[in-house]
């Protein structure tokens, strides 16, 4: 089997064992992007020197030699990241960000920067300055944003694990659209230094996107400095909500997701519970009010009147919108954030974890991405953000794990435990994954195949 | 007038008084983010929340102190 289509521990130990040599895997690496990733456009750019360069000063720890791609959310020391944008509200800066040093001191080699949706402002990926990045499973579908390019670039298996972001949902989302498992950490448990809004925003959090649990454990690792350790999942008391989130969902999730929330009950051992938790809805406006207000500190209507004209027409007009936001909201929005917090702590004294379906619906079309759902059609972004700001509002940790394919898209369940939990998370999504075989986590889209390796 | 027909005039309007620069693609763009967003927004606005006491720089990695 080629190295490359090995998971990110099968990788990591191959090279610690000496049956794979980093330097060649490498070099195996670049050239599976050129050769897949015209397909998908998750890379928009490598730097083979400095790849090299990281390969050959890589010290012996659990990633060595492993290559890897980073979202363009954190500058490299020789590249500012551009946000998926021809212009960001930010100055940035070439540097050590703190997921390099954490990828760095793993022993990882960053073989690329990753794309992302424009200004991270969707769940879709449809829109970035370096064009979009395409699904795997369905190259006119959208990979989910606004993590687009770690997904796809996972998916497609050009490597095999990816540092993302998450601010509303934007590693959950290109999670479940690509068929990956992607973990949102507790607020500030992982790596940040050197994002632009590091300093700012109450919302965004690095996490990994890779095949399956265990290897986001590995990652993960990375990212938190800290071993993530495996702690079994038994007697898992699983919350679920008899909501929108829930329920205001395509057929075909809503089945997967109930038979992967019922199999991950027996294979605990545990028991299903309905909760009571109101305000999801207004939850999920309240962390969009936040996460668009936070940054408004670097912008002013005369950098408003002297927009790049390469940001998208989208990208430019909810720019000026934003300004119209009334102060009135951002204060009702901190105080539904507390009453969210106070709820949601006070559902995790009586379950161990609250499941949902990750996204209402599979991967929409790049060109029209809406949703057909119960309630009608919505735009995929509307849809989306009801079940993923919770996490990002209350600071809690969420995962996104795959739990079946419909049309040929895959399906994603999100799991979200109490504040510092994230090691039952990934506990929990190994249990779904020895529950179904791992017969979800094993699928291999078309573009991993070697099918559509050209656009 | 119902307050959501208001958006015609709210929204150059607002943004003029602010020295923002539109054009027609502008306008369309807002309009359908204000679509979108305000009814929420009215409705958050409605809420009741005087008895919640927003936390002082909360500390997100961790659950609500007690109130």
């Amino acid at each position: 089997m080629n190295v490359l289509d090995l998971g990110l521990r099968a990788q990591a130990t191959a090279i610690g064992a000496g049956d794979a040599d980093p330097a060649e895997l490498l070099e195996a690496a670049l050239e599976r992007i050129e050769q897949r990733n015209p397909a998908v456009n998750a890379v928009i750019e490598t730097f083979p020197e400095r790849s090299r360069e990281m390969l050959a000063a890589a010290p012996g720890g659990p990633l060595r030699g492993v290559p890897l791609v980073i979202k363009d959310e954190w500058p490299l020391p020789w590249r500012a990241q551009r946000f998926g944008a021809a212009e960001m509200f930010a100055a940035t800066a070439p540097g050590e960000s703190g997921p390099y040093r954490a990828l760095r001191d793993a022993g990882a080699v960053i073989i690329g920067v990753a794309n992302m949706h424009e200004l991270g402002a969707s769940s879709t990926g449809n829109t970035s300055v370096y064009g979009p990045a395409r699904n795997p499973w369905n190259t006119e579908r959208c990979p989910g944003g606004s993590s687009s390019g770690p997904a796809a670039a996972v998916a497609a298996r050009l490597v095999a694990g990816a540092v993302g972001a998450d601010g509303i949902g934007s590693i959950r989302f290109p999670a479940a659209y690509c068929g990956l498992t992607g973990l949102k950490p507790t607020f500030g448990r992982s790596a940040m230094a050197g994002h632009h809004l590091a300093s700012i925003s109450s919302t965004i959090v690095s996490g990994p996107l890779c095949a399956d649990a265990a290897d986001c454990r590995l990652l993960g690792s990375a990212l938190f400095s800290q071993k993530l350790l495996a702690g079994g999942a038994a007697g898992l008391r699983i919350g679920v909500v008899r909501d929108a989130v829930s329920e205001d969902v395509a057929p075909e999730v809503r089945v997967a997701c109930e038979e992967a929330i019922e199999a991950l009950r027996a294979e605990s051992g545990g028991e299903v519970r309905e909760l009571e938790l109101a305000g999801i809805e207004s939850g999920s406006l309240a962390t969009v009010l936040i996460a668009n207000t936070e940054s408004l500190g670097e912008v002013s209507p005369q950098r408003l009147n002297h927009l790049n004209p390469e940001l998208s027409p989208i990208a430019r007009g909810f720019a000026k919108y934003r300004m119209l936001l009334p102060a009135a909201a951002s204060v009702k929005a901190q105080r539904v954030r507390t009453l969210m917090r106070h709820r949601v702590a006070a559902a995790f004294e009586q379950v161990d974890l609250i499941a949902w379906p990750t996204v209402p619906a599979v991967a929409p079309p790049l060109e029209v991405p809406l949703v057909e759902l119960p309630s009608g059609t919505l735009s995929a972004d509307q849809a989306n953000v009801r079940g993923a700001g919770l996490a990002n509002l209350t600071g809690i940790p969420s995962i996104s794990v795959p739990v079946g394919l419909a049309g040929g898209l895959p399906i994603g369940l999100q799991l979200q435990a109490a504040w510092g939990r994230d090691e039952l998370l990934l506990d929990a999504a190994e249990a779904l994954e020895r529950a179904n075989g791992r017969r979800w986590v094993q699928m291999l889209s078309p573009v991993a195949q070697g099918e559509r390796s050209e656009a | 007038m119902e307050a959501s027909n208001r958006a015609d005039d709210f929204i150059p309007a607002g943004l003029a008084s602010l020295g923002i620069e539109v054009d027609e693609v502008d306008l369309a763009v807002i309009g359908a983010a204000h679509k979108l967003f305000w009814q929420p927004i009215r409705e958050l606005l409605a809420l009741d929340t005087s008895g919640v006491q927003a936390e002082r720089c909360p500390d997100l990695s961790q659950p609500p102190e007690t109130p």
